[in-house]
């Protein structure tokens, strides 16, 4: 038994071990989130959502999935295939990826990076490459319009993203996000999210333009260009993207828990469940995705210039000058 | 023929751009190509069945021709076979979010040339009927434009209010959207005993809970603001110009009412106020619709207050044959001036009907209007116009 033991932390097998344990979590997460996402929907919008499959109708995704995978994968006819087909790929693999690097508990991570934040911030922006060869590869209009404005978005809210970072790694002295979470301590005063209040909010909004979600969800832009990017993709394809979707949705949710609301950390010392605390940090990621989706079905959608004024004209300035008053106060402390 | 139309149309879209600009110093800056973009009928956000050519220079619009056609039905040539009683039917059929109106106008126009008198608790359930409909129009279509716009919910709230008129409206004629119910001489039946009660109960509710669903959701969000402040505006002059009728006129600041200017049935009678802004823009257009809707439940109470005892349905004979002549009937529809015109040539069919259709008459607007704008700008424009597909169509 215990050889197995041994066998099982040995390098090589720990990490293909582990790795697996991501990839389900990652797609599970996806499914969980769909129905989240619907249920939600569903109470807000004075309806019920999804309740006819399963239980209170939790089967739903299990069904959803079960419909992607027999559906017809249809490309356009003049579609270049290998971008077409290579995006949700592309797509899915940066936002599991990332989710490697994340402390999930103490000592419960997969791989403690020394550069697990810049990891995190070289990862992501893989995903943008991903909404390009879905806009060029499907040879469509509104999908070329999609990927442009999805290109123009990510790579213009990555500034204000890796900004708002800085306030915490200044803070921390260290790009681990393992050394971020254990320096934050088990009580909720000692969380950056109070000392670095507008880095918090505008990584908080940075992350939803990331992550595509309204009110910065111009890529799909259901009512003016129909899905965008995504709008030639069907079956298992469709659903990778959809994954990749909420996977990054959920990451940047876990992120933004790390960083900014301590990680596994209980909100008070009492509350430490030790190795258990992983349910201290799921509760905080699915309160951080639920005011996703809270947002997301109560406000419109902003314009390209709009966003853009937004992200380059308050958001920056915000992370810039709180920089300095970061960097003043450590100097003066 | 068809053939031909559709070659004119291919060529159209292949042609290069630069032959066709509608204003060539919008690019060429840079000698960069526009993108040619086909914005329905198959499109989810688009208001039933219309084409847009876009020409799009990056995300600006430079040029936008509606086309429409794709659910043309005739109704007109079908009109001249029917007997006059027998075209009410199709009339619903045209503007479907507004089809009491539709009835009405056409109904007008036939008293006209008949010379019948109308017993005025029919006058009155007529007006009823239609401000509910008004209600029934404003509400969604102020779900239509935050739909438009990105958010899915004001849509879902603006339904459930859908549904509970139509539900009385069922109560009342038997149908939920295709009514038949606003004859010539009156109105098919009288009010079931309890509906009265309950319409009074239903716009009282609705009034107590308007600002909280309708209002508070919308009007003060930041987006909502930036999205439609400025957007699609129109000079009086403009609007005049193209003939815009409706919340769409009364937006940019003309005192237009045809229910006031012209008045018909017993407006008179009644007390309201015409609704109008001075913006000229989406933002303004939402507020006079959402005004409006205010004004409609002044209206249905009043109604209900007023309404006489009495017959329903005037004495017409048992054939409606007019003399020679024609008759003429305009109501305010939600979307502007509905107007018919009939034409008699002594038979039991008419000679010629004509709707004037405000959805078609405001569409003439996005030609004039989109150019310039962002391409997500098209919407909120589409929602400030408000057509109804079966209404441009006929």
């Amino acid at each position: 038994m215990q050889t197995v033991l041994n066998l099982l932390e040995m390098e090589p097998i720990r990490f293909f071990i582990s790795f697996g344990a991501i990839l389900f979590l990652v797609l599970n997460l996806a499914a969980i989130l769909t129905m989240a996402e619907r249920k939600t929907a569903g109470y807000i919008q004075l309806r019920y959502g999804p309740n006819r499959v399963g239980p209170r109708g939790l089967l739903q995704p299990a069904a959803d999935v079960f419909k992607l995978f027999t559906k017809e994968n249809v490309s356009p006819g003049r579609a270049d295939l290998w971008i077409f087909l290579g995006a949700p790929i592309a797509m899915f693999i940066p936002a599991a990826a990332v989710w490697m690097v994340i402390p999930f508990a103490p000592n419960a991570v997969v791989a403690n990076l020394n550069i697990g934040i810049l990891f995190f911030v070289a990862v992501t922006s893989i995903g943008a490459l991903g909404v390009i060869m879905a806009g060029y590869g499907s040879h469509s209009t509104f999908s070329l319009l999609g990927a442009l404005r999805g290109a123009a978005q990510m790579i213009s809210y990555e500034v204000p993203l890796i900004l708002s970072l800085l306030g915490v790694i200044m803070l921390t002295g260290s790009l681990s996000f393992v050394d971020v979470v254990n320096s934050q301590g088990p009580n909720f005063w000692g969380w950056y999210f109070l000392p670095q209040l507008p880095m918090a909010l505008t990584f908080y909004i940075a992350g939803l333009a990331e992550v595509k979600r309204v009110p910065f969800d111009l890529p799909e832009g259901e009512s003016e260009i129909v899905g965008g990017f995504m709008v030639e993709y069907s079956g298992m394809t469709w659903a990778l993207i959809q994954a990749s979707e909420f996977a990054s949705m959920g990451l940047m949710a876990s992120i933004n828990v790390t960083l900014f609301f301590g990680g596994w950390q209980p909100p008070l010392e009492f509350l430490d469940l030790g190795n258990f605390n992983w349910i201290w940090f799921g509760l905080k990621t699915a309160l951080i995705m639920f005011t996703f989706q809270w947002i997301r079905w109560s406000v419109p959608r902003l314009r390209m210039d709009q966003l853009m004024d937004l992200g380059w004209k308050i958001l920056v300035p915000i992370t810039l000058v709180w920089l300095f008053v970061t960097a003043g106060a450590m100097l003066v402390f | 023929m068809l053939s031909e139309e559709r070659r004119v149309e291919e060529s159209a879209l292949t042609q290069p751009a630069s032959g066709r600009l509608a204003n060539p110093d919008v690019r060429d800056e840079f000698g960069l190509e526009t993108l040619d973009m086909n914005m329905g009928p198959q499109h989810p956000a688009m208001h039933g069945l219309l084409r847009l050519i876009l020409e799009l220079d990056g995300e600006t619009v430079v040029r936008c021709d509606p086309v429409m056609g794709y659910l043309h039905r005739c109704q007109e040539k079908i009109a001249e076979n029917r007997m006059y009683p027998a075209v009410i039917p199709l009339t619903d059929r045209l503007d479907y979010f507004a089809n009491m109106h539709n009835e009405h106008g056409y109904v007008l126009a036939v008293e006209d040339v008949l010379g019948v008198e109308v017993p005025p608790r029919a006058e009155y359930i007529r007006v009823l009927m239609c401000e509910l409909m008004r209600l029934a129009s404003h509400i969604p279509s102020v779900g239509f434009l935050m739909l438009e716009l990105g958010a899915f919910t004001p849509i879902l709230y603006s339904f459930r209010e859908r549904e509970r008129i139509q539900s009385i409206f069922e109560a009342v004629t038997g149908a939920r959207m295709m009514f038949h119910y606003i004859r010539i001489g009156g109105v098919k039946a009288d009010l079931p005993e309890d509906i009265p009660q309950k319409i009074w109960d239903y716009v009282e509710t609705l009034e107590a809970n308007f600002q909280r669903d309708f209002v508070d959701l919308i009007q003060g969000n930041e987006i909502f603001i930036s999205r439609t402040r400025g957007v699609g505006k129109m000079t009086q002059e403009k609007a005049l110009e193209m003939g815009v009728t409706g919340p769409a006129l009364r937006c940019t600041g003309v005192d237009f009412d045809i229910r006031r200017d012209y008045p018909y049935s017993i407006y008179p009678e009644l007390e309201f106020d015409v609704i109008t802004d001075t913006a000229g823009d989406v933002e303004a257009s939402y507020r006079v619709r959402i005004a409006e809707c205010l004004q409609s439940i002044r209206l249905i109470k009043q109604c209900l207050e007023k309404m006489p005892e009495g017959e329903v349905l005037g004495d017409t004979g048992r054939r409606i044959r007019p003399a020679e002549g024609e008759g003429f009937g305009r109501v305010e529809s939600p979307r502007g001036e509905y107007a018919v015109h009939v034409v008699s040539d002594g038979t039991d069919t008419p000679y010629r009907v004509h709707y004037r259709d405000p959805s078609f008459c405001n569409m003439q607007l996005l030609q004039e209007v989109v150019p310039g704008h962002y391409l997500p700008d098209i919407m909120p424009i589409m929602g400030l116009v408000d057509p109804v597909s079966g209404g441009w169509d006929k």
